[in-house]
């Protein structure tokens, strides 16, 4: 105990001492918070502001005295659009579809002879697609108003037109969509605490077999396993602190969101920060067992930054299957490491309280693992040393 | 005191069909005595260095016993490490920590009381000559700093046996002086045991009162250096090593065993 005791000091000092390696880990990790908040709450006002905005970009609507008349009357201000809109559109400069009037609308209107107007956009300018929709159903509004007054005129009732009525009713409101951004903040938390922990987990292990410096730390009356306890302790002390940081990082964060929709949807207090941190102060323990058992085995820091990146790999596409899984939550998430965490923390993002299962079931996990982790590195110390 | 009886150790090279056993070591066996200088020579892959892991409770031994100070070292590792000082062959630093810094490290893992450590290291740095070094980080040391802060580090819980891995490894013909100064003020005021293992017969000449030749991972001759030099018939130290060491065979071809 006394020796892991004295490895945990060490290995604590040492790892703070390494300022540069730190010092990118905290900016990138305390940083975060903000600037992500800051990213999709410009996009969420973005979509908001065009939504309230009820504008129409028109090319030739001197052609159409009607059709303005009608647009207007719907509340809608008619601007031109701008020149060479077709490129614009394409570089998804331009952000609504443009409505083109040819020269003769008006006289073939009065005539009966059905005027072409064309709507404008690109289906790879997602931003300017959202808005064609709108603008096809003010078109059938038009159509439909100038058909019951034709119709009106020969003395045909208007129902003969419509055998069912339709209506839309669209249950997202225009910021939802952008607002499940938010959600990825888990994501990034998670992998701030891997980051954290990684330089040191590799330079208490592999690094120690690189310098020649674990052969005489063997040649101690300390136990192996006293040992990697207290180099495991420094390396999950790291990985927490970067936990705690990047946790807190987001409450000030908060005072930034541009948008009042996702101001209201990401409540994110110190109750919301304290659940995180239950959550992923034990997965920080088991990621720095994990990454020691993975860097044990190799010789040099380089050769274990490769290996490791197999975990970073792994634990980054963990969050994918709750995306990918049609069924939704399934009960085995919890069981597993990383997306258990994620899991819960987008429960804890959505209001929902955590249960006491909840939480027990991955910090039971994350305790096996890293146990199992830490025997390991144990029983490979002294082969590591010598080889 | 340290008594080493017919040490043997094989070594499995590669996997499955490539496997190959090394006979690293196969019957080692001598004593050191307090107050003495012992010298393990031997060429190059000549099994010193598994020997002295396996001293150092590093390795266990196929077959063979260790017996420090009364202690065994198989059935207790802990305690006969905490009665010898090792610098091993691997003899890594710390580069973000100081020198003493480093030192205060293994004092902690072996139980030395703060306040004992801090005078120690004092003591220690005043033997090896080492003072200016002591707040510095060892990042940038030169060989001879490494070695001194390595071996104060083995030394910091006053052990009374020491066991030096080829200690002159790299050094200066200045800094090797300086440790054969170190290490016979060690013995002569302190009485300490001590064994290190070298290939390089000018220093077992100037520094060992007892030889132990090692080759092909045994023991092959033991004594004084004079003894050794009457027994083969050789007044130079070189041809009495040489015609321990190697076979006839070996001499004819010039080469050092594998």
């Amino acid at each position: 105990m006394r020796a892991a005791l004295a490895v945990f000091r060490k290995e604590l000092l040492d790892a703070l001492r390494d300022r540069r390696t730190l010092l990118m880990v905290l900016l990138s990790s305390v940083a975060m918070g903000p600037v992500v908040l800051v990213l999709i709450s410009t996009l969420v006002s973005g979509v908001e502001r065009r939504a309230e905005a009820r504008e129409v970009l028109v090319v030739g609507i001197e052609h159409a005295p009607t059709l303005r008349n009608f647009l207007e009357r719907q509340t809608y201000t008619v601007k031109a659009a701008p020149a060479g809109y077709e490129q614009l559109l394409k570089d998804s400069q331009l952000a609504d579809p443009v409505l083109v009037i040819g020269a003769e609308f008006e006289r073939e209107l009065a005539r009966g002879e059905a005027p072409l107007v064309e709507v404008v956009g690109s289906s790879a300018n997602t931003r300017a697609q959202g808005g064609v929709g709108r603008m096809l159903s003010l078109l059938r509004g038009f159509n439909r108003e100038q058909a019951v007054l034709r119709l009106a005129v020969r003395g045909v009732s208007v129902d003969a037109l419509e055998a069912i009525q339709v209506e839309e009713r669209d249950l997202a409101s225009p910021a939802t969509r952008a607002a499940q951004l938010a959600f990825m903040v888990p994501f990034f938390v998670l992998m701030a605490v891997l980051y954290g922990a990684l330089t040191a987990a590799l330079d208490t292990t592999a690094g120690e077999r690189e310098r020649g410096s674990l052969e005489p730390l063997l040649m101690n009356p300390a136990t192996p396993l006293a040992l990697t306890v207290g180099k495991w302790a420094a390396v999950a002390c790291v990985g927490m602190l970067i936990a705690v940081l990047s946790c807190f990082s987001f409450l000030p964060g908060q005072w930034l969101l541009r948008s009042e929709t996702l101001a209201a949807m990401f409540r994110f207090g110190p109750g919301e920060a304290g659940a995180f941190l239950l959550l992923l102060l034990p997965l920080a323990g088991a990621l720095a067992a994990l990454l020691m058992a993975v860097a044990i085995r190799c010789k040099t820091f380089k050769e274990a930054q490769a290996n490791a990146t197999i975990v970073v790999l792994v634990v980054s596409m963990l969050p994918l299957v709750g995306f990918l899984n049609q069924g939704g939550e399934a009960p085995w998430h919890l069981w597993v490491p990383a997306l258990a965490q994620i899991t819960l923390m987008g429960r804890v993002l959505k209001g929902e309280a955590l249960g006491a299962v909840d939480v027990g079931v991955p910090l039971i996990v994350s305790a096996l693992l890293a146990a199992a982790c830490l025997l390991y590195v144990a029983r490979m110390l002294r082969a590591a040393a010598v080889k | 005191m340290i008594e080493v009886q017919g040490l043997a150790k094989r070594f499995v090279q590669g996997r499955g069909r490539r496997a190959r056993t090394v006979q690293a070591v196969d019957g080692v066996s001598f004593t050191a005595a307090d107050g003495r200088i012992t010298g393990l020579l031997g060429p190059n892959g000549a099994g010193k260095t598994t020997t002295l892991r396996m001293v150092a409770a590093l390795v266990v031994p196929d077959a063979g016993r260790v017996v420090v100070d009364g202690v065994d070292v198989a059935a207790r590792p802990a305690a006969a490490l905490a009665r010898m000082g090792v610098l091993s062959d691997a003899r890594g630093l710390y580069a973000r920590l100081t020198a003493r810094e480093n030192i205060l490290y293994y004092a902690r893992l072996h139980g030395v009381p703060d306040e004992a450590a801090r005078q120690r290291v004092e003591q220690l740095a005043h033997t090896l000559e080492m003072r200016p070094l002591l707040d510095r980080r060892t990042e940038g040391f030169s060989q001879g700093e490494r070695m001194k802060t390595a071996l104060a580090r083995a030394l910091i819980h006053d052990p009374p046996n020491i066991i030096l891995d080829e200690p002159t490894n790299g050094l200066d013909v200045l800094a090797t002086r300086a440790l054969r100064a170190a290490l016979r003020r060690l013995r002569d005021e302190q009485g300490k045991c001590i064994v290190f293992s070298t290939h390089i017969m000018q220093e077992v000449e100037r520094l060992c009162d007892q030889v132990v030749v090692v080759s092909h991972g045994r023991t092959v001759a033991s004594g004084t250096v004079a003894e050794l030099a009457a027994r083969t018939g050789h007044r130079d130290f070189e041809e009495t090593f040489v015609s321990l060491a190697f076979t006839a065979d070996e001499q004819a071809h010039g080469e050092a065993p594998r």
